[in-house]
């Protein structure tokens, strides 16, 4: 009955509770009961686990006994505490200190090795250990680095040679053991891990996996925005971390070598000491023997350091050369190889041709430069890369470049020597490569920045550049160069160049169309340009009457004259631009006229420097150069055509010119042939009607005539008889018509040194001729003289070639 | 308490019970299976012969877990019914009685959502399934499995399929852990962040049902694990992991030991020393400062702590350690965890003492210097659930002695009977009210009598904890405690 109402009321935790001893208690009954009423707290174990046996048998055990039993306690494995080694591998005693242990945070990191050694380790590095010393800290630091610079996949050799600071061959020895150890290894690394997690979540029930990270949760939603963009900025550390420790390695590297080096030469220098070789006799000896077998080896530096650094000159600076700087290396360099034509030879010995340039490796250039690092002058670049054009680059966006993985021959052996034999010429010749605002006959207009080549056989090419100017270039008329650059010639130069156009450096950048042909006026701008066009005879009468050069022509050709002439030093080469209609017109006029003439250049030509004699085969129309020998075929081959449009004027001028300076004459007229030693330069450029291509035929006058002429003469007697009224123009162009009928080269002689205005100046002035009409100018005025039927077949001729004069 | 992985959903878990009946076509039908021991697979259920602490023959009824092969022979991963976990063993073929062996039941075939663990005893219907589900193709035997891939590949399959699904119910579910027991997809998910034990195994599976290590040898000791301990799967083929002893970092040969040791100038736990008396130290250990010292720890701790979670960093709990000091240094005897802040008024996270010290008092020291903690902290506290079967017997006798202590040191004021409110028993002790009523109600002490509640000191009881107390030398000097509690709610997190 009472039962009931003590269920109600509930055990209250303030509430007192007496205590009774067990003598104390009066009837231990009724306390029985109640005790049920009061509700069982859970053990707080899992439920299957509170029925184990063991567990049972201990409680009630307890329960009785009020004791632990010993045969009551619940089992449990074994354990043994007897390891015998203990004291062994606990090496050593430690002092309780007095006052409590307090640990330091930043202690706990030592820099040592996770890694530890295993007995196998331990042979491998008692075999090293035969050979070299190694001490296990060592190798545990190198296994340590191998294995935390890995992932899944293996650190190679060359990254290990970058992690351990160590001899090579230790590297070498413990790498090879290490790859071959961890591919046997069951696990993903030597230092045995815990199992990390993998953030897709597909660890989340791997059981071997531990630790995760509790930070998932916690993220929240802002972070997530800035995690990619941080993420990104990591890795871009990241980058750039990895890019220092190279470049430290490098330099680590650079400074080893030039250590070695150091002592290299200390060996050397003792060594001559000991052999007596204070006059560096016997160093030579071996210095030239080496370099005759392996001249990149040749420690060539120790005593030359000028040597060295040509050869250092390959290796591109690493990262620190901003564009500037490679740009002007650029520019240095170009400066240099002409000049330096022995140092190249030296190291292009290996060549086919001495005149090669050296072949660039690329990895040389890719080759970081450990020359110095207080070296005061950049090293240089080979092949810079093609950059943006530089402001202060004199050559401009003409400026020519060499490209990475490119082949540069040195120029050719005769061209080399005159600019070698002449610093002047050296100058010139370096113009030579510009590109040059330059313009067409043909398709008439102005193609922009060109720049003359010489093809296969002698053949001249144009490659044309692209600029910002470009679309500015393209409004230029060719006619306004044309007006006004005659009598600029005039003015500026003395009259043995004839110049269509004169200018001087290139343009800056973004020039208006005015300002480009003011600059072009103003001579500050080179360009070229064909003189014949099929130009008003009016127009060109002006032209050719402005110029006081004119003296040789005075009668005018009528405008569609091709070629243009430059004069050699002495004499005047007349070139003879010749307008397709002309030609057709009047083809076999011009056949008989200049057949002779033409016949004698080419033969003179062929055996080059010998006197030139007329030729009996009077090749067709076509060609009728004649220009002095020593002119280019091309050239020789323009005045020629000139010749042959207006005969008689052409003759006599050509004849005067020829009395000025040379004995050998060529062409129509046999006049002048510009001696050889004087170098005259014709630009002719010849541009099929249909096709804009265009050639550029360029004599650059020099001496020497060259090769091209040969084959000039080869050829065109061959084809001139058979079509007299192609024959100019295959003539003219000779073998360029053949090879590509699009791009007819007339001319020649590209390899020559460029022939700049300069240079023409210098050698008129020593030649003292009195100047001459200008190529385009006479040409001109001839094609005026002819008439028609003259003209139709100059233009026939000229159809397909468009000569230009070159300044 | 914790997130359950609940065994795997229907579809995803029919694959390994037809893998397994494939491959024992006698599955069904115990006739047939009877004969050759080759039929043995994983659910069988057979007395097996065990010699118990007196050093009798027993054969208790068993369960089949894992079977292998070494070198021709058969050996068997037994469980022990009702047994606890840690006595599971491989046992060969002579041990088996294989007259009396059952089969798992034909029901295997379709499994039914049950979110109850195999280790536990259950009725056999229910394990029947489960083992099902376990049997995998590839066996399951660590030392056998590959390293790669401890699940076989259908558990990577349904994980596969499981993992987006298991987080939106994580974060549904973190509050009211009860009902992850059955819900009924069974996906699995990540356990609860908080606390450092699972309640069910959240990644209960055949893998972490077997003990992986062999043996451990920590400094003279060599230790038998209890259970599972995700140390990296390719040293759990060791026959004997070796530990630093004072670091606990494991190494696979005594030779990386030696090499270790003449790296580890530690003679401590790496830690901040807070109490010592005597030979007894302890050292404060943060699991977000030292983390591999922490990690290290755990990992021991796991192989003698079934329901001991590693899925989380260790970030937010203490470790502390307790030591003996002698000539050699301070040598690791047992730990307990604390989570710097608990929102349940734990103080006590795990708590081990190493097998070599255990039955010796330190389990009690350990226990006692966890309230000391409390007590400094002002805050009463109660271990983390749940507990194990040792642990609740420590922990009560623990309570009961310290219960009783204070009951039997009140002195009756003016001839009055002395009583006290549990509320003052609780604060003394920082024992949580909950466990003094508990231990209480265990010791049979509260009785009803003339209208209120008594408490009643039987002689007995009495005696018997006079006995045990004369038994208990180790106690906590609560003057030799250097110790300031931090208030980590105040240093973000952690």
């Amino acid at each position: 009955m009472s039962k009931l109402s003590f269920r109600a009321r509930a055990l209250d935790a303030a509430k007192p509770l007496p205590i009774y001893r067990g003598k104390d208690m009066p009837d231990l009954n009724d306390c029985v009961s109640i005790n049920r009423a009061v509700p069982q707290m859970p053990t707080g174990m899992e439920k299957e686990e509170e029925s184990e046996h063991h567990l049972q048998r201990a409680i009630s055990a307890q329960q009785v006994f009020r004791e632990k039993k010993e045969s009551m306690v619940i089992p449990v494995p074994e354990a043994e505490s007897n390891v015998n080694y203990y004291s062994r591998l606990y090496k050593g005693e430690f002092k309780q200190p007095k006052q409590f242990i307090h640990i330091q945070p930043f202690n706990l990191d030592n820099e040592q090795p996770d890694y530890d050694m295993d007995s196998e380790d331990e042979t491998l590095l008692n075999r090293l250990n035969r050979k070299m010393e190694i001490k296990p800290l060592q190798f545990e630091i190198m296994i340590d680095r191998l294995e935390k610079a890995s992932s899944n996949q293996l650190v190679t050799l060359q990254e290990a040679k970058l992690l351990l600071n160590e001899d090579d061959y230790l590297i070498k020895a413990v790498y090879d053991y290490w790859v071959r150890k961890r591919k046997n290894c069951r696990g993903p690394s030597l230092i045995p891990q815990i199992k990390q997690e993998k953030r897709d979540g597909s660890t989340n029930n791997d059981p071997y996996v531990a630790f995760r990270r509790r930070t998932e949760k916690m993220q929240t939603r802002k972070n997530r925005k800035n995690d990619e963009a941080s993420y990104e900025k990591m890795l871009k550390l990241r980058r750039e971390f990895s890019r220092a420790i190279t470049i430290l390695e490098m330099i680590k590297r650079r400074e080893k070598t030039k250590r070695e080096l150091l002592h290299l030469t200390l060996e050397v220098v003792e060594k001559r000491y000991h052999l007596g070789d204070y006059g560096g006799e016997i160093l030579n000896e071996v210095k030239i023997n080496r370099s005759e077998k392996e001249l990149y080896a040749t420690p060539a530096t120790l005593h030359n350091g000028n040597h060295h650094k040509v050869q250092e000159c390959k290796t591109k600076h690493p990262h620190h050369l901003s564009l500037k700087e490679e740009a002007s290396d650029v520019v240095r360099q170009k400066k240099k190889y002409p000049k330096k034509p022995k140092a190249e030879a030296l190291i292009t010995s290996q060549q086919p041709t001495p005149e090669t340039l050296p072949v660039i490796n690329k990895s040389d250039i890719k080759q970081y430069d450990f020359h110095s690092s207080d070296e005061d002058e950049f090293p240089q670049v080979l092949s810079p890369v093609s950059e943006p054009e530089e402001e202060n680059d004199p050559d401009g966006p003409c400026a020519f470049r060499r490209r990475a993985g490119c082949q540069y021959y040195a120029p050719r052996l005769d061209q080399a020597n005159h600019s070698c034999e002449n610093s002047e010429l050296a100058d010139l010749d370096k113009l030579r490569y510009r590109h040059c605002l330059t313009t067409l006959t043909v398709p008439r207009r102005c193609i922009g920045f060109a720049r003359r080549r010489i093809g296969r056989g002698g053949r001249v090419i144009m490659d044309r550049i692209s600029t910002e100017h470009d679309p500015v270039l393209k409004q230029i008329d060719p006619e306004m160069l044309n007006s006004f650059s005659s009598s600029s010639q005039t003015i500026d130069f003395s009259s043995n160049f004839s110049r269509t156009n004169a200018s001087s450096k290139h343009c800056e950048n973004r020039l208006s169309l005015s300002e480009i042909l003011s600059n072009i006026r103003s001579c500050r701008l080179q360009c070229f340009q064909p003189r014949l066009l099929n130009l008003q005879d009016s127009d060109s009468e002006e032209c050719t009457s402005r110029k006081p050069g004119q003296t040789v022509n005075n009668k005018r050709v009528s405008a569609a004259s091709v070629a243009l002439l430059n004069t050699s030093k002495n004499g005047i080469s007349v070139t003879g631009g010749i307008t397709e209609e002309q030609f057709q017109t009047h083809q076999q006029q011009l056949v008989q006229m200049q057949r002779q003439q033409l016949a004698q250049l080419q033969q003179k030509q062929q055996s080059q420097h010998s006197s030139q004699q007329a030729h009996p085969k009077a090749q067709g129309s076509s060609t009728s150069d004649c220009m002095s020998k020593t002119l280019d075929s091309a050239s020789a081959h323009f005045a020629a055509s000139a010749v042959v449009s207006a005969p008689v004027p052409s003759r006599s001028e050509v004849a005067k010119e020829q009395n000025t300076g040379h004995n050998n004459i060529n062409g129509v007229v046999q006049p002048s042939g510009t001696s050889k030693t004087l170098y005259s330069t014709n630009m002719a450029l010849s541009s099929s009607p249909g096709i804009s291509a265009v050639q550029l035929v360029r004599t650059v006058g020099h001496t020497t005539t060259n090769h091209l002429i040969p084959a000039l003469c080869t050829s065109s007697p061959q084809t001139l008889p058979m079509n007299n009224s192609c024959l100019t123009n295959a003539v003219h162009l000779n073998n360029v018509s053949v090879v590509s009928p699009v791009n007819v080269h007339i001319n020649t002689r590209t390899s020559a040194p460029s022939p700049t205005a300069l240079k023409l100046a210098t050698v008129a002035a020593s030649m003292d001729r009195v100047p001459k009409v200008t190529p385009s100018s006479a040409i001109s005025s001839i094609a005026r003289e002819n008439h028609e039927p003259e003209r139709l077949g100059l233009n026939g001729i000229a159809e397909t070639t468009v000569a230009m004069e070159v300044t | 308490m914790a997130e359950v992985v609940s065994p795997v959903p229907g579809a995803g878990r029919r694959e390994p019970g037809e893998v397994g009946r494939a491959r024992g076509p006698p599955v069904a039908d115990p006739g047939v299976a009877l004969s050759p021991q080759g039929e043995i697979i994983e659910g069988c259920r057979l007395p097996v012969l065990r010699r118990n602490q007196d050093n009798e023959d027993e054969w208790p009824l068993a369960e089949i877990l894992s079977v292998k092969d070494i070198s021709g022979r058969k050996l068997f991963y037994v469980h022990y019914i009702d047994f606890n976990k840690r006595l599971d063993e491989w046992v060969t073929h002579e041990r088996l009685d294989l007259k009396k062996i059952q089969f798992p039941k034909k029901e295997a075939k379709t499994p039914t959502k049950n979110g109850l663990p195999g280790s536990r005893p259950g009725s056999p219907e229910r394990e029947v399934k489960r083992k099902v589900e376990v049997v995998s193709p590839a066996t399951p035997v660590p030392s056998e499995t590959a390293p790669a891939s401890v699940f076989p590949q259908n558990g990577a399959a349904r994980r596969a399929v499981a993992a987006q699904p298991g987080r939106k119910r994580k974060s549904n579910c973190l509050g009211t852990d009860e009902d992850s027991q059955d819900s009924s997809d069974g996906i699995p998910s990540a356990p609860r962040m908080t606390g450092s034990l699972v309640s069910d195994r959240s990644h209960d599976d055949i893998v972490t049902r077997m003990k992986n290590i062999e043996c451990i040898e920590l400094g003279r000791h060599r230790l038998k694990p209890w259970y599972f301990s995700p140390y990296p799967q390719e040293l759990t083929t060791l026959p004997v992991l070796y530990l630093c002893e004072f670091c606990l970092k494991y190494g696979r040969s005594l030779k990386c030991l030696q090499r270790h040791l003449t790296k580890c100038d530690l003679r401590h736990p790496p830690g901040n020393e807070i109490y010592r008396k005597g030979t007894i130290s302890f050292f404060e250990i943060d699991g977000r400062k030292n983390k591999s010292y922490s990690q290290n720890l755990c990992l021991l701790a796991k192989c003698f702590l079934d329901h001991k979670t590693l899925y989380y960093d260790t970030d937010p709990f203490l470790f502390y350690v307790m030591t003996e000091y002698d000539c050699k240094g301070f040598h690791i005897v047992g730990y307990f965890s604390k989570e710097k802040e608990s929102t349940e008024d734990y103080n006590v996270a795990c708590i081990l003492t190493l097998p070599p010290y255990q039955r010796r008092g330190y389990g009690k020291l350990l226990i006692e210097f966890s309230y000391e903690l409390s007590k400094v902290e002002g805050k009463t506290g109660t271990p983390e659930k749940p507990l194990s079967d040792l642990g609740l017997l420590s922990y009560r006798s623990y309570w009961s002695q310290t219960i009783l202590e204070i009951l039997m040191g009140l002195k009756s004021e003016s001839g009055e009977r002395p009583q006290i409110t549990i509320n003052e028993i609780s604060e003394i002790t920082s024992i949580k009210k909950e466990d003094v009523i508990s231990t209480l109600q265990y010791l049979n002490l509260i009785n009803y009598y003339k209208g209120q509640y008594i408490l009643t000191l039987s002689e007995d009881i009495v005696d018997g904890h006079e006995r045990a107390m004369l038994k208990r030398l180790l106690r906590i000097d609560s003057k030799c405690l250097h110790f300031t509690p931090k208030d980590w709610s105040k240093r973000g997190k952690w």
